[in-house]
């Protein structure tokens, strides 16, 4: 897909369109990235939305979304491909019955039809006709051996698998990776991405992400639960509730009906947001000390 | 990282070309701006922000903006750097605005100048630095110090104290941990000859020299990571109760580990690895502040972990490397340095460890500057004042590294 035809407006009303709101910075981002086909860094607290940017964007290009998982361990049999075993074996198995050419099942077992392919080489094998999007989730999960490998195939997109040559991209994938920042990447492979911090929402953009969700939800009880989250993420938690919690909870309280958030109703739904026990205790005494205003009269994001 | 409004309008002044010089002009200044605040940068990345402003409306400043940051930071904390440089760099020279792409090629007989600008106003940055923290640490100021009064029962009995059973028991304890740390296992898999698991990949191989008959399992486990450690010890005046515990710490890890290096620190850091190699501990305190200078004396911890991130972390210290840094974290020195210097030692390390001796006592909490500067960079901040807190240091390195 040429550039030409995406300004950064027209990423920006995509993006809402598919109930993803997001500010200008991140849309710019997210137009070079798919400009320039340079990869996209998002990094952020858990639950700010990394991960969805990438989901939305496959939509937007109406591409096929590949993720890859990064979990410690991750080797590259799982992320780029693996030989079919059994099905070698049988190969194998049936050439000795019919008594065949041993050379020729050796090329043979060795050709595409066994392979199985993980999350990158069908990324890169992918024939289009539009460039997958390709999501590396979590790379800091993963360990720094995986890194300097994915830094490979990030810089030229082809890989090379020894019993069948090399395999570039007809397309270059749009590739976005996500990190909650349990560690830090390393620079060589930062420098190869554009780096975007997902922060947490102000109340004006975290009302906007509720009422595209769910636009059944009454006005006043938006106001209250963007309220509600913006004051405990300046307080001292554990784990501060991140957009996901927020929706989560607007969930619960339309399934319960309710259009007013009282004390006792935190109380009841609160495990959507919380999920520490310390947390729990922590919010029951902001709560008993009325350290938390539960109804805002002009409802106001503290900056942080 | 402290830096203030001042130093980053200096900066700014000092790389800025005179007049409005175009575009890829403008964004080379800038980004040296940038690495002389101490941001990161390659020149991929400075070639990708000229390439990036191809695409965006260069007259709207957040775009603009937008497009630099994603290119030129490649970390959070870099960010606020980043803005308060970018409006001072493009507000300061409204003519510096970038425009019509035309202007791209730059004369080279500027280029020189520019250089000879930036090497000059490096080394001004430096002395400046230099001059300011020596002005504010002398050598040889006496140190008055609170040091920690033991005032606990005889079973946790202080290691400001030691007696010969305690020194077994400590030495004990050491192995128990020196143990923890060498034995994390890797989630990655080699090969083995008595693995658990089956290798696919290489047994498949193996059979084919049988004609696919699988004659060999090959098999795989767990590999053991090999960690290093480097220790860095503060030997000031103000630790100077614990230095038999010190040396004695220092020498049973160095010799029940793989791969131990051992720092000791005080206004300056020395490397004392190969004075402890040797088995035999009896006089090590003497032989060692013999040759180390500044011993007892006050503490720069900053400018210690400065020599050390120069010197000798690029080759002793990677990903796998634990860092154990045993202070009571009193500092004389600059505090932003030492909180920027904890920095790139994070970026570097696996993890960093911070032993506090003070820190077991019940009044104590990590108030002076220098702790509270490098607190945020710590994995495990532990006390080491007994010997249960060593029990204790053995049992949560077995839970971090599991």
């Amino acid at each position: 897909m040429s550039s030409d035809n995406h300004s950064i407006e027209k990423i920006q009303e995509a993006l809402r369109k598919r109930n993803y709101i997001a500010d200008r910075p991140l849309a710019t981002v997210v137009y070079l990235s798919i400009a320039m086909g340079k990869p996209l860094l998002l990094e952020g607290e858990a639950g700010v939305g990394k991960t969805e940017v990438a989901k939305v964007l496959a939509g937007i290009m109406g591409s096929k979304l590949i993720r890859l998982q990064c979990y410690e361990g991750l080797d590259a049999n799982t992320a780029l491909y693996e030989w079919n075993y059994p099905k070698q074996m049988l190969r194998i198995k049936l050439e000795e019955v019919s008594r065949g050419d041993r050379s020729a099942v050796e090329t043979e077992i060795f050709s595409p039809e066994y392979l199985v392919k993980r999350p990158l080489l069908e990324a890169i094998q992918s024939d289009g006709p539009t460039a997958p999007v390709l999501l590396i989730d979590e790379i800091d999960r993963a360990d720094m051996e995986f890194e300097a490998f994915l830094l490979e195939i990030l810089s030229d997109f082809q890989i090379t698998i020894p019993e069948l040559g090399t395999v570039r991209a007809k397309v270059r994938p749009y590739v976005v990776l996500t990190s909650n920042r349990t560690r830090e990447i390393h620079d060589a492979l930062k420098r190869r991405c554009l780096y975007h911090w997902i922060d947490y929402p102000s109340f004006e953009k975290e009302h906007e992400i509720v009422s595209a969700k769910f636009p059944a939800i009454h006005g006043h009880l938006a106001d209250q639960i963007c309220a509600f989250m913006q004051q405990v993420r300046q307080m001292n938690f554990y784990k501060r509730p991140g957009v996901a919690e927020t929706l989560d909870w607007a969930a619960a309280l339309i399934a319960l009906n309710r259009d007013e958030l009282d004390a006792e109703t935190v109380q009841e739904t609160v495990g959507c947001v919380f999920k520490y026990r310390e947390d729990l205790n922590h919010l029951e005494e902001q709560l008993a000390a009325k350290k938390i205003d539960l109804d805002p009269a002009k409802p106001s994001a503290p900056p942080a | 990282m402290d830096i203030t409004d001042e130093l980053i309008a200096k900066t700014v002044e000092k790389f800025a070309p005179p007049g409005g010089r175009g575009t890829v002009r403008n964004i080379l200044a800038f980004s040296r701006v940038l690495k002389d605040l101490g941001v990161t940068i390659g020149l991929s990345q400075v070639i990708d922000s000229n390439r990036a402003l191809e695409h965006v409306d260069v007259s709207s400043r957040g775009d603009f903006r937008a497009a630099l940051r994603s290119n030129l930071v490649s970390d959070r904390e870099q960010i606020a750097v980043f803005d308060r440089a970018f409006d001072l760099f493009w507000r300061a020279r409204p003519d510096a605005e970038p425009n019509a792409p035309s202007d791209i090629p730059l004369p080279p007989d500027d280029a020189d100048i520019e250089d000879g600008q930036e090497a000059q106003s490096t080394e001004e940055l430096i002395a400046e630095l230099a001059g300011a923290e020596l002005g504010k640490d002398g050598e040889t100021e006496p140190i008055m110090l609170p040091t920690y009064s033991p005032g606990e029962s005889l079973s946790k009995k202080d290691f400001s104290d030691l007696g010969i059973e305690e020194s077994r028991a400590i030495s004990r304890a050491i192995l128990l941990i020196a143990t923890k740390i060498a034995t994390q296992m890797s989630r990655r898999k080699k090969r083995a000859h008595r693995g658990q698991q089956v290798d696919p990949r290489w047994t498949m191989r193996k059979s084919l020299k049988y004609g696919g008959e699988v004659v060999e399992l090959v098999r795989r486990k767990r590999r053991i990571k090999k960690t290093r450690v480097v220790l860095l010890c503060d030997v000031s005046g103000s630790m100077d109760c614990y230095s038999r515990f010190l040396i004695q710490f220092m020498y049973g890890l160095q010799n029940e580990l793989w791969g131990v290096e051992t720092f000791v620190f005080s206004t300056s850091l020395s490397r004392i690895t190969h004075l402890i190699r040797t088995k035999e501990i009896a006089g090590a305190l003497e032989r060692i502040s013999h040759s180390v200078v500044g011993w007892s004396g006050g503490t720069n911890i900053g400018r210690s972990l400065a020599t050390f991130n120069r010197d000798f972390a690029p080759s002793l210290v990677t990903h796998r490397t634990v860092v154990v840094i045993i202070s009571d974290g009193w500092d004389r020195g600059d505090v932003s340095l030492l909180e920027h210097e904890m920095q790139s030692l994070k970026r570097r390390c696996y993890k960093i460890l911070w032993l506090n001796p003070l820190l077991a006592s019940e009044n104590y909490e990590p108030l002076c500057k220098g702790m509270q500067a490098a607190l945020p960079y710590l994995d495990l901040f532990l006390s080491v004042n007994n010997l249960n807190s060593l029990v204790a240091l053995g049992r949560t390195l077995q839970r971090m590294v599991a």
